[in-house]
Parts: C-alpha cells; sequence; structure tokens
C-alpha cells in the first residue's frame, strides 16, 4: 500500500544576510494512514522547518524547497497550484503550534474562529450546523461548557484550553493528518500529560495520521509507533519505537536516550548528556553532522558523510560505524 | 464592558479638577499675572510700553479702564482666600462664564464659541483626510513592502513631513492662489456666501479649504501611515496569521479579517491626542490662510495678553484633550476586548 504522505529527499533552504543556509537535507520518510510518527531532535534540527514544507508554511520568500517532494496521495504538495494547496491545508493536513497563548487571535471570539475552519472548506453551512459542529467538537477536544467558550475570546481561557481550542480547529474538516509541533512544551507537566492523552483518543477514534513534533523522547514513548530523528538537519536514525529503545543503533539516539532521566537511576546522579553541541549552519562539518559529539568518530567520520543503511525491515540508520557500535553493545550485555 | 466605560467617564471629573487647579494657579503665581499686567498696561497706555505690544496690529495696549480693572479682579476673586475664590471660579467656569474679554469687552465663552465652527470644520476635515489617507495607504505599503510602491511613497510622505507646514502653506498660497489663482487667497468663505444655494456653498467651503487643509496634513500622513504600516507588518508575523492561513485561509483573507483588527489598536490609541490637537488648529496656517479659528484666537490673544481669553482656550483645550482620550479609550476597548473584559477576569 502506498503510504499517505512521503517526503522525498526533502532539502529546505533559507536565504539569510551570509547567503543561502541549508537547514533541511535529504530527509525522507513515510507516513502511513492512521499512525502516529514522532519526530525527535535537538532544537534547531529542522523538525519545524519539515514541518512548515509539508504545509506549504515556509516563510516567504526567504525560505524555498530546493530539493526533493513530497507527495500527499500521490500529489506533489510543492508543484501544486496555491488554491490546490489551500483546499489541503486545514482541510486534509491540519497542523498545530507550539505557542497556543499566541496562536489565536486575540480580538475574535473562539466560536468565530472555529466557524472559521468550517466555511473556508465546507462554505454554504447554515449557521446552526456550524454551531452545533462547533460545540461537538469542543467537547471531542475535552473543553467543559462549550456554549460559553464559544462566545469567550482567547485571553478568557488558560493555556491548555487554547491548546484544545487549536486541537478542535484542527479536527473541524476531519483531515487525513495532524502535525502537531512541539503542541506541550510550552504547557506544565499535568496540562501536558493530559492534552497527549487526548491526542491519543482523538487518534484512535478518528483514524487521522499524526505527526508529533518534539525534542523529548519521553513523549514520543507514550504517543508514536514509529520515530525518526533528526541531526542538524539530517535523519540519524529512524526505528518502530520499540526496537528504537531497546537497540538504539546511531550513537546520537543512544545519547538522547542516555540523557532520559529513569526512576532506577541512582538518586541524585548528575544526568548523562550528550557532550558538546549542535553546530550552527555555518559551521556543519563536511561528513557526518554528529562528528564532533561523537564518541565513535573516527577518519573517515570526519571525510565522508554516511550512506544511509537500512538494516532491517522499518529501520534506518545513517551512521559509518553502526555495526561496530553495537557489536559493542551486544558484547557489553553478553558479558 | 459597561462598567469600564462608566469607570472611564467618571475619571474625567478628578482630571478636570486637575486641569483647572494648574490654570487657577497660573493665573495667580505667574509673574506678570493678569492683573498686575493689565495693571501695567493701563499705567504704560500710550507709552513704549504700550507701542512695543501692540506692534502686532494695532488693537493691542488699550488702557483698561478701572472698571475693567475691578471686573478681573472680581472675576478670579483676588480679594478671597485662594481655596475660596479657586471654589467660585470653578464654579463659574462649569456654566461657561470664562470672564469677559479685554479685548473684545465681550464673553470670553462668546468669543470662543464664534470660532468654533471653523475650528471643528478644519479639525474634522484634516481627521478625516488623514486617516482615510493614512490607513489604506499604509496597509498596502505593509503588503507591498520593499516594492517599488511602498519606497517613492515612504520618500513622498516623509518629503511632506520634513517641511513645517506653514512653509507648505506659503507655497501652495504662491503658487495656487497668488500665481495661478485657481483657489481663494484665504478666508473661510465668499463674501456672497450667503447668496449662493445650498450645494454652491458646499462648493465654497471646499473651494476655501482645499489649499489650508493640505498644509494642515501634508506633514502628518508620515507618522500615521508609518505606524500602520509597522503595526500591520508586526501582527502579518504574528503566530495567529499563521494558524489562520493554516486553517487553509488565502493572504488576503488573512490579513483583512485577522491582522487588520490588531493592527489599529495603536492607530485608535492615537486617536484622541489627534483629535484634540487637531481642533486646537496651527495658528501659523490659520494666519497664513486668514482662517478664523482657535489657534488664531490663542496666538492673538496672547500676544494681546488678553488674558481671560487665554485661561478660557486653556481651559477649552484640556477638557477637548480630555474628552479625545476617552474617545480613544473607546475605540480600543471597541477594537481589543482584553480591554473591555480585562485580563485577569476570564470567566469560569
Ligand atoms: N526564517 C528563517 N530564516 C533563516 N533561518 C531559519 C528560519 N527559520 C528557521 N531557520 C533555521 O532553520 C533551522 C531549523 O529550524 P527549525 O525551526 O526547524 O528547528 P526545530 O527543530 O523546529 O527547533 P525547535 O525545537 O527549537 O523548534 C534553524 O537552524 C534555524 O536557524
Ligand atoms: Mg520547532
Amino acid at each position: 500500500m502506498a503510504a499517505l504522505l512521503r517526503v522525498e529527499e526533502l532539502s529546505v533552504g533559507f536565504d539569510t544576510e551570509d547567503g543561502f543556509a541549508d537547514v533541511v537535507d535529504h530527509v525522507s520518510f513515510d507516513l502511513e494512514a492512521g499512525e502516529t510518527l514522532g519526530l525527535v531532535g535537538e532544537s534547531g534540527c529542522g523538525k519545524s522547518v519539515t514541518a512548515l514544507s509539508i504545509m506549504g508554511l515556509l516563510p516567504k520568500p526567504a525560505g524555498r524547497i530546493h530539493g526533493g517532494d513530497i507527495l500527499f496521495k500521490d500529489e506533489s504538495l510543492p508543484r501544486i497550484p496555491p488554491d490546490r494547496m489551500r483546499a489541503i491545508r486545514g482541510n486534509r493536513i491540519a497542523m498545530i503550534f507550539q505557542e497556543p497563548m499566541t496562536a489565536l487571535n486575540p480580538v475574535q471570539r473562539v466560536g468565530h474562529q472555529l466557524a472559521e475552519t468550517f466555511s473556508l472548506h465546507e462554505p454554504g453551512l447554515s449557521t446552526e450546523t456550524v454551531t452545533r459542529r462547533s460545540l461537538g467538537l469542543l467537547e471531542q477536544v475535552g473543553i467543559p461548557a462549550p456554549e460559553q467558550r464559544l462566545l469567550e475570546y482567547p485571553h478568557q481561557l488558560s493555556g491548555g484550553m487554547r491548546q484544545r481550542v487549536m486541537i478542535a480547529m484542527a479536527l473541524a474538516s476531519g483531515p487525513d493528518i495532524l502535525i502537531a509541533d512541539e503542541p506541550t512544551t510550552a504547557l506544565d507537566v499535568t496540562i501536558q500529560a493530559q492534552i497527549l492523552e487526548l491526542l491519543r483518543d482523538l487518534q484512535r477514534d478518528t483514524g487521522m495520521a499524526i505527526i508529533f513534533i518534539t525534542h523529548d523522547l519521553g513523549v514520543i514513548a507514550e504517543l508514536c509507533s514509529r520515530v525518526v530523528v533528526m541531526y542538524a538537519g539530517r535523519i540519524a536514525e529512524q526505528a518502530p519505537i520499540g526496537p528504537l529503545f531497546t537497540h538504539p543503533l546511531h550513537p546520537y539516539t543512544r545519547g538522547l536516550l542516555a540523557s532520559i532521566p529513569r526512576l532506577d537511576d541512582e538518586p541524585k546522579t548528575l544526568l548523562t548528556t550528550i557532550p558538546g553541541s549542535v553546530p550552527g549552519i555555518e559551521e556543519l562539518p563536511s561528513g557526518c553532522r554528529f562528528v564532533n559529539r561523537c564518541p565513535f568518530a573516527v577518519e573517515r567520520c570526519h571525510g565522508q558523510a554516511p550512506v544511509i543503511d537500512a538494516p532491517a525491515p522499518g529501520r534506518k540508520v545513517a551512521c559509518h560505524r553502526w555495526r561496530e557500535v553495537n557489536a559493542g553493545d551486544a558484547e557489553a550485555r553478553s558479558t | 464592558m459597561t462598567s469600564y466605560f462608566v469607570r472611564r467617564f467618571l475619571l474625567i471629573v478628578p482630571t478636570f479638577i486637575g486641569v483647572t487647579v494648574l490654570v487657577f494657579v497660573l493665573t495667580r503665581l505667574v509673574p506678570g499675572g493678569p492683573i498686575e499686567r493689565m495693571l501695567q498696561e493701563a499705567a504704560m497706555a500710550g507709552g513704549d510700553f504700550a507701542e512695543a505690544t501692540s506692534g502686532y496690529d494695532g488693537l493691542g495696549g488699550s488702557a483698561l479702564s478701572d472698571d475693567q480693572i475691578a471686573e478681573l479682579e472680581a472675576y478670579y476673586g483676588f480679594d478671597k482666600p485662594v481655596l475660596v475664590s479657586y471654589v467660585e471660579w470653578l464654579g463659574k467656569v462649569l456654566v461657561l462664564d470664562l470672564g469677559t474679554s479685554t479685548r473684545y469687552n465681550d464673553p470670553v465663552w462668546d468669543t470662543i464659541k464664534e470660532r468654533f465652527p471653523i475650528s471643528i470644520f478644519y479639525g474634522v476635515a484634516t481627521l478625516i483626510l488623514t486617516y482615510g489617507v493614512c490607513i489604506p495607504l499604509g496597509i498596502v505599503k505593509a503588503i507591498r513592502h520593499k516594492t517599488a510602491f511602498d519606497n517613492v511613497s515612504s520618500a513622498l510622505v516623509f518629503f511632506g513631513y520634513a517641511i513645517p507646514n506653514y512653509v507648505v502653506g506659503i507655497g501652495l498660497l504662491a503658487l495656487f492662489a497668488a500665481h495661478l489663482e485657481w483657489f481663494p487667497l484665504g478666508g473661510f468663505v465668499s463674501d456672497d456666501f450667503y447668496a449662493l444655494s445650498g450645494f454652491g456653498k458646499v462648493v465654497d467651503v471646499l473651494w476655501h479649504a482645499t489649499l489650508p487643509l493640505l498644509a494642515y496634513t501634508a506633514g502628518s500622513f508620515a507618522v500615521m501611515t508609518m505606524l500602520m504600516k509597522n503595526s500591520l507588518m508586526d501582527n502579518l508575523a504574528a503566530e495567529y496569521v499563521r494558524t489562520a492561513i493554516a486553517k487553509g485561509m488565502n493572504f488576503r483573507r488573512a490579513v483583512f479579517n485577522h491582522a487588520l483588527r490588531n493592527s489599529l489598536i495603536p492607530i485608535a490609541t492615537s486617536f484622541g491626542s489627534n483629535i484634540s490637537l487637531i481642533l486646537t488648529g496651527s495658528f501659523l496656517i490659520e494666519k497664513i490662510f486668514n482662517i478664523d479659528g482657535f489657534g488664531l484666537l490663542g496666538f492673538e490673544s496672547l500676544v494681546e495678553r488678553d488674558y481671560p481669553v487665554v485661561m478660557g482656550i486653556l481651559v477649552i483645550s484640556a477638557l477637548l484633550f480630555l474628552i479625545g482620550n476617552i474617545l480613544s479609550d473607546i475605540c480600543v476597548a471597541l477594537v481589543d476586548p482584553r480591554v473591555r473584559f480585562g485580563s485577569g477576569e476570564s470567566a469560569q
């Protein structure tokens, strides 16, 4: 079966004051209908840019897709005319953002902003239908007293409620794909958990596919069936959730996993972190981009970018030495 | 929402009292206060001093009679304790008894009242022109940021801004009235105004108003246009606009349905100070075009040391300023629900 969404060798760059900067480099992944795909990586690795490319929302004119393709149901999103893209955007593919506090228009009532989504994709609905469906959506996303909320302004809602409203707007036309770009990062922990649970329930009930973007592998574990790990604009590793946590192949993924605090850790031990920091766009190494932070780096890693290996079905890894790295692992386990 | 406006209106009272205290203190404490000045002028009537101060247009320096002085003293209550005389004076101000002009011997309120229609006409026309031009222009400039249209219009509005408005006035007068004779040399209406038909009257007023209005507004486009442009550009970059576009809305509709109203908030805030500034006019332009407005009245009264009129104008402009501020608060509250409902009082 063909995937619902295929991102193929996507390369995206920005015109900046010091020339053209490549921020997403040959990124490929598939999204099947109904699945939840996690997209993880440190801040600045290109997660949002990838998502915005899919949505056709790259900042214009600075941002540009200059290579690869994005296929949604076999339509090439970067190549379709703008009005066709508008019919897909918010309708078949919807997106929610990191900052619920600023993502809603402060001077319009919640109900108005919700109704607008209907009017965009299903013009001609009667006011009663729109109100009824808006109420239904607010109920679906767990907002109490929805009649009253429809009449309120965003500043009268808490951050968690606003994110629920954003989710409701995204659900309005029953999209095939929901892209959630760090939807819980700005919220406090209990609210975070509620929103994650909501997304999980919604996905189960509606069958939509979700691309869940985060820098937190812990969140990924709760929600996703497959994970794409990005590092400095490239894919480091791609794997189903279970194997990724039990047998991470890429040294970067191993580092990420090691830096998740665990309950069975000795209390008050230092958290493990990956030494060093993500290279800036101007100082990207010519070989593997993780080379300056990688404990396994050898000569070859400096000179030559790794090709992507597919060690098992559904698994991909971009590392010269993933075999050696994991052989060491197996050794460690067997002793 | 209503309670917000009620609170806002109640605030007029203490503010107005504050303003009147200031004006009153001026009449008392400033060296050469009205009485002293009047006495001096009266004493020197016909002498060098009067000559010097009356150079303006031969009206000033007229000797004050003992009656006039007594009247002034009585009006300001110089013979009573400060507090008593302030309260009495305030009482008079409240019923618009602003004293008697020493120049015209008319009640100050009547003198001021006469100028109202002209000043209001020019004030409102300037306001409409300024907003009518700046808001659309700012919107187009924001959408077409850094295009030729944007650059050329910026150059034009800043050119207008850089030239003092009286220079614009003199230039226009010299070219279009004196040289080309397309427009009258000045005045508010023609001498035969009352003989004209209704439509003819309108045309006559507009014909007289064209040049002064151009002079008034030429410099005022820059600030408001750039304010509108920058405010809209900020909002175009805001996340809620991206949300709207992510819903599938086209850019144009996102601009007008979402960004525009938010970007009008700073414009609404500046509305109040504009309205009062514009109503009080500019004496230079009024002088150039021979318009009998507030600005000219204030200037002539100052030169003539017609203190009752000066003080009266001060009180009236302060009141206008207060009203202007309230109007802009109302405008802001109309566009911004966060003001109306208060950020704290989220409904449960
Ligand atoms: N408008 C822009 N102009 C120039 N560079 C940009 C622009 N937007 C993003 N970038 C660059 O693209 C890179 C990737 O940014 P992106 O926002 O996708 O990161 P991210 O993975 O989403 O990070 P975060 O976790 O902080 O959201 C960054 O290095 C950033 O500097
Ligand atoms: Mg991001």
